[in-house]
C-alpha cells in the first residue's frame, strides 16, 4: 500500500500581517507538492499569529472569504490543514483550523478549549468553539483535528477516536516555558507535549500528528518541536525545535488496523458506561434530575451552588 | 550538555573550584535559553524596523551576557557598548567592559558621566545646578541620578547609532527592585530579564563571557567598595532560590520554612517584592475614556504597521 506522506509546515507567522502569511502558506504548498505530499498541516493561527489581542477581529475572515478558497485552490490534490481567526456570521471569533480538500472548505473545527490563565488569555478575545466531530478526507482515512489545549483535555482525543479517527491532527501555537535542567528537552512545555502525544496514540491506537510553530510573538517564543507518533506510541518524527522548516513524514495507514488488532483497546472502549456515569456526575454537581442535568447548559465546578441563604435572597 | 550546563557550579578553565555556586533547581539548559534570547532581541530589533542594538556596559556579569547575546543575534558590527564610568567608579570596572568589547570586536564609546553629575550636586567649592544642598545628597540620590545619567546618555546614543537600547538588569534585581526606575531598568526590551542572577552566571560562562567578570562580587558600582550581597545581606544563589521557590513555585511562608529558609529572609524578601510592585510595570493611568491603555486597548507592541 502506498504511503501518505504528511508534510508538517513548522512556520513563523508573522503577527497580524494576513497577506504575507497567506503568501507563506502558498509557497509551503507548492513546496509540500513537490515533494509528494497527500496532507499538509500548518500550525495554530499560521494565517495570522497568536499574541493577536484586539487585533483579533481585525485579522478575522468568514469561513467563506475569498482568500481561504483561494488558498484551497492552491491545495487542489492535496488535503490541507489551515488555521485562522474565523468570524462567525454572529460575529463571535473563533481559533478555527480548516480542512481544505478539492478547492473548497470541507471542514472546520473551532478551537473548544480557550486557555485564560498564566500566560493565557484566550477567552477574552475569542468564543469557544461547542463541536467535536471526525471527518472523512479525500484520502481515505477519518481526521480527528483539535487545536492546542483541545488536547490538554483527556475527552477529546478519545472522542475523536471513538468517532472513528485514524488520524488525529493538533495545530498548535505552544509558547515554550519552564526552562529548566531537568526537563528531558530543556523546555518543561515541550516534555509534557511529547507526553501527551505518545499517550493519546498508544492509548487510542492512532496516528497522531502534531504541528507546533516556531518564531516569537511579543515575549513568548513558539518551540516548535513538530511530531509523527505511530498507532503504538512510539515517535516517527520529531522537527527540531525553534527552526522554520517543511517537514515530510511517510505513514503507513495501514499500522492502525494491525495496531487495533494487536491491541483491541478501542475495542474494549466502554462509552455506554462512560456516559452513564458523566449523567451522574453532571447531576450530582448541579443538583438536578438526570435527564435535566444533561440538558443544562455548562456549568464550571464551584459555580453550581450557591452559598445556604442566597437562594431565595435573589 | 556542554561544560558549565551541569547543576551544581560550573567548572572553571582556572582549576581554582567552581565559577559560582549554582542551586540545582535554578539550572536551566544553557543552549536553549541563549537560543531563545537571541531570536528575542532579532526578533525585537526587525519587528521595530531596526537591525542595531545598543547597551550600557558596565564591567559587570549582566550586560557583559546581553552584549554576548546582541552580538551573536544582529552582529558585532551592529552592537554599540556604551562605557559610562564616573570619576569614582573602580578602574576594574571599566578594564572588564573593555575585555568584553575586544572579545566580541564590537564598537565602542566612553563618556565619563563626571561632569554631568558632578554639574549638577556641585564638587568641592563648585556649586551645581542642583543647589548649594544637593552637594551633600547621600548616596541613594548620586546614585539614582547617575543610573538616570547613563539613560540619558544611552538614549542619545541610540539616535545616532540608530538602534534601540538592550535591557541588562536580571530578574532577581528587578523582584526585589534593586535597580533604579527610568535608570538602569529603562530600555527598549530585555532579553535577560526572566533569568536569575545565578542563572545569568550559567548562561555567561556557557557563551564563554570571561571568566573574571564571572567571578567577581556583583556590584552597582554606585560607591566605592560597594557589593550587592554586602547591601542586601543575602548571597545571590541563596536569595534566588528562594525568589524561586516563592514566585515560580507558589509555596507558601510555612513551606518555606520548612524547606530551611530563615524566617526574617523570608519576611524581608517578601517586603522587598512587594514594594517594589511599582518598578516592574508601566505606571497606571487614570480609567476615564471608552477605551484605555493596558485597560481595554490591547494591542501587540509589534503590530503590522508599527516599525518605524
Amino acid at each position: 500500500m502506498q504511503p501518505l506522506r504528511i508534510a508538517l509546515a513548522q512556520l513563523a507567522p508573522r503577527l497580524g500581517v494576513l497577506d504575507d502569511n497567506l503568501a507563506v502558506h502558498r509557497e509551503a504548498l507548492a513546496a509540500a507538492r513537490a515533494g509528494g505530499a497527500g496532507l499538509v498541516v500548518f500550525p495554530e493561527l499560521g494565517l495570522t499569529g497568536y499574541q493577536l489581542q484586539d487585533l483579533a477581529a481585525e485579522v478575522a475572515m468568514r469561513a467563506d472569504d475569498p482568500r481561504l478558497i483561494g488558498l484551497a485552490a492552491d491545495a487542489a490534490g492535496m488535503s490541507a490543514i489551515v488555521s485562522f481567526v474565523e468570524e462567525a456570521a454572529d460575529h463571535r471569533l473563533f481559533i478555527s483550523a480548516a480542512l481544505l480538500e478539492d478547492g473548497a472548505v470541507s471542514f472546520i473545527h473551532r478551537k473548544l478549549f480557550l486557555p485564560t490563565y498564566g500566560l493565557f488569555d484566550e477567552r477574552r478575545f475569542f468564543a469557544a468553539g461547542d463541536r467535536l466531530r471526525t471527518v472523512e478526507s479525500r484520502l481515505g482515512v477519518r481526521l480527528g483535528i483539535a487545536v492546542c489545549e483541545d488536547f490538554w483535555h483527556l475527552a477529546v482525543p478519545e472522542t475523536l477516536a471513538l468517532d472513528g479517527a485514524q488520524i488525529l491532527i493538533n495545530v498548535s501555537s505552544s509558547p515554550g516555558r519552564d526552562l529548566a535542567a531537568i526537563h528531558e528537552v530543556g523546555l518543561g512545555t515541550a516534555a509534557s507535549w511529547r507526553n501527551l502525544m505518545r499517550t493519546y496514540a498508544q492509548l487510542t491506537t492512532s496516528f497522531v500528528v502534531f504541528c507546533n510553530r516556531v518564531g516569537m510573538d511579543e515575549t513568548i517564543s513558539f518551540w516548535g518541536g513538530s511530531e509523527v507518533i505511530g498507532p503504538s506510541g512510539e515517535a516517527l518524527f520529531t522537527a527540531p525545535m525553534f527552526e522554520e522548516g517543511l517537514h515530510f513524514v511517510d505513514i503507513q495507514v495501514g499500522d492502525v488496523r494491525r495496531e487495533r488488532i494487536g491491541l483491541p483497546l478501542l475495542r474494549d472502549e466502554r462509552p455506554e458506561l462512560h456516559l452513564r456515569e458523566l449523567r451522574r456526575i453532571l447531576a450530582e454537581r448541579t443538583e438536578m434530575a438526570i435527564d435535566q442535568a444533561s440538558e443544562a447548559p455548562d456549568r464550571r465546578p464551584g459555580e453550581d451552588r450557591a452559598p445556604d441563604g442566597e437562594k431565595d435572597g435573589r | 550538555m556542554s561544560a558549565g550546563e551541569g547543576s551544581g557550579g560550573a567548572p572553571s578553565t582556572a582549576g581554582a573550584g567552581p565559577m559560582f555556586d549554582l542551586p540545582p533547581e535554578l539550572a536551566i539548559d544553557a543552549g536553549v535559553a541563549r537560543r531563545v534570547m537571541v531570536g528575542f532581541i532579532r526578533n525585537q530589533l526587525r519587528q521595530a524596523g531596526f537591525n542595531r542594538g545598543l547597551l550600557g556596559l558596565s564591567g559587570g556579569i549582566d550586560s557583559a551576557l546581553v552584549a554576548f547575546l546582541t552580538a551573536e543575534a544582529v552582529g558585532p558590527e551592529s552592537l554599540l557598548c556604551v562605557l559610562m564610568p564616573y570619576r569614582t567608579s573602580s578602574p576594574e570596572s571599566v578594564d572588564h567592559a573593555r575585555l568584553v568589547v575586544d572579545q566580541l570586536g564590537c564598537a565602542s564609546d566612553m563618556v565619563d558621566i563626571s561632569q554631568i553629575v558632578d554639574g549638577y550636586f556641585g564638587r568641592e567649592g563648585d556649586v551645581g545646578a542642583g543647589g548649594a544642598d544637593a552637594f551633600a545628597a547621600n548616596p541613594l540620590r548620586r546614585g539614582n541620578f547617575m543610573a538616570r545619567a547613563r539613560m540619558c546618555v544611552l538614549y542619545d546614543r541610540s539616535v545616532q547609532w540608530g538602534g534601540l537600547v538592550v535591557g541588562t538588569g536580571n530578574k532577581t534585581e528587578s523582584l526585589i527592585g534593586y535597580s533604579t526606575l527610568f535608570g538602569d531598568s529603562a530600555c527598549a526590551f530585555n532579553p535577560i530579564g526572566d533569568l536569575y542572577k545565578s542563572q545569568v552566571r550559567q548562561v555567561a560562562a556557557a557563551m564563554g563571557v570571561p571568566e573574571e567578570i564571572i567571578r567577581k562580587a556583583p556590584s552597582a558600582d554606585l560607591w566605592p567598595g560597594q557589593t550587592d550581597e554586602a547591601e542586601a545581606g543575602f548571597s545571590y544563589p541563596e536569595l534566588d532560590r528562594l525568589l524561586f521557590w516563592m514566585i515560580d513555585k507558589r509555596r507558601t511562608d510555612e513551606e518555606l520554612l520548612a524547606m530551611g529558609f530563615p524566617e526574617a529572609m523570608i519576611a524581608r524578601v517578601k517586603r522587598l517584592v512587594a514594594v517594589s510592585e511599582f518598578k516592574r510595570q508601566v505606571p497606571p493611568v487614570a480609567k476615564l475614556g471608552p477605551r484605555t491603555t493596558g485597560v481595554d486597548y490591547l494591542y501587540p507592541r509589534r503590530r503590522p504597521g508599527s516599525a518605524r
